[in-house]
């Protein structure tokens, strides 16, 4: 069954180069945001089993909806995939629960091994 | 710029700066050993003419410094890229680096700050649309003593157009603000939208 998949960016290039990383053999139904509150919407109105988020955003930012995942027992995966590469910004992101950090723009063979290790592909 | 570009042209170019600046944060982080507060720069393309115009309300009435540094690339990609410092919080940076608080070691951490944000900045940018560029040596063109518009109209003279690139770092123990402008040829235009067509085909 294809997994429901939320990718959330506020450039459309950014939304269509995380699409295009993604392996052919990954059964996915996308859906997209294009800010935070955009994605909490989605996600508190339907099952969604991955999130591909952003950081730096307007409305709501990234950490905003790490935030509020964690606060409301949200269920589902989160891969962050972000232009602010700091060490610290990592950290901050894994300690909201975030299951990887990925620098933009997005390496597709690097999404390939998180996906595979997190058995979902 | 909204003229210039397409919509779609836009938000590619904002991304490739997104994505640049990202790297040019993080350099500065390591730098200053401490945490950079990353916002999306604002990015303008204007006639280079009007840049003095447009800073000098915001450099007029505080002491300013104004580091340039040129660049080359392939097909054609050159100009002069200009990091614009405001300087009320240059001396306890300097302090906080180790370098010597006289003015002529601020104008070196300027430049040093300068050549850092500028080449991974820069080189940021050239990665992603599969160029590479050499950089000429930064050179500081007007600092506390002399008048920022007049040195920043002289720069500009020499080019038609300028992309804006509001940066305004937020340090965790201090603020420092600064802009980034990159002066290029006025044919650069039909440059820069054959590269964002060609990026934009690829997804």
């Amino acid at each position: 069954m294809a997994l429901p998949v939320l990718i959330c960016d506020d450039s459309l290039l950014a939304r269509k180069q995380v699409r295009k990383s993604l392996p052919e053999s990954f059964d996915a139904d996308i859906l997209t945001a294009g800010n935070g509150v955009e994605a909490l919407a989605i996600l508190r109105s339907q099952e969604i089993g991955l999130v591909f988020l952003d950081l730096t955003m307007p409305e709501l930012d990234g950490i905003g909806v790490l935030e509020a995942i964690k606060q409301d027992g949200l269920d589902c995966f989160v891969i962050v995939i972000s232009a602010d590469i700091q060490p610290e910004m990592q950290k901050r992101v894994t300690e909201l629960g975030a299951l990887a950090f990925v620098h933009k723009p997005v390496n597709p063979e690097k999404l390939v091994v998180i996906l595979k290790q997190y058995g979902l592909i | 710029m909204s003229t210039v570009f397409s919509e779609e042209q836009r938000d590619c170019l904002q991304e490739l700066i997104n994505v640049a600046m990202g790297l040019a944060s993080d350099k500065l982080a390591r730098f200053l050993n401490t945490f950079v507060h990353l916002q999306v720069p604002a990015i303008e393309l204007v006639n280079s003419a009007q840049i003095p115009a447009q800073f000098e309300a915001r450099y007029s009435n505080t002491e300013a410094a104004l580091v340039s540094q040129g660049f080359l690339g392939n097909d054609g990609l050159r100009g002069e890229a200009i990091v614009l410092y405001q300087l009320d919080n240059a001396h306890r940076i300097a302090a906080l680096l180790g370098y010597d608080t006289d003015s002529a070691s601020e104008l070196e951490m300027l430049t040093d700050i300068s050549s850092i944000l500028t080449t991974t900045f820069l080189n940021g940018l050239a990665d992603q649309i599969d160029n590479s560029l050499s950089y000429s040596a930064p050179r500081v063109l007007s600092s506390r003593q002399n008048n920022v518009s007049e040195a920043l109209q002289e720069t500009a003279f020499h080019w038609e157009l300028a992309l804006k690139v509001d940066i305004s770092y937020q340090l965790v123990d201090h603020s420092f603000n600064c802009d980034m402008l990159l002066l290029i040829p006025g044919e650069a235009v039909l440059n820069i939208q054959k590269i964002l067509e060609r990026i934009l085909e690829e997804y």
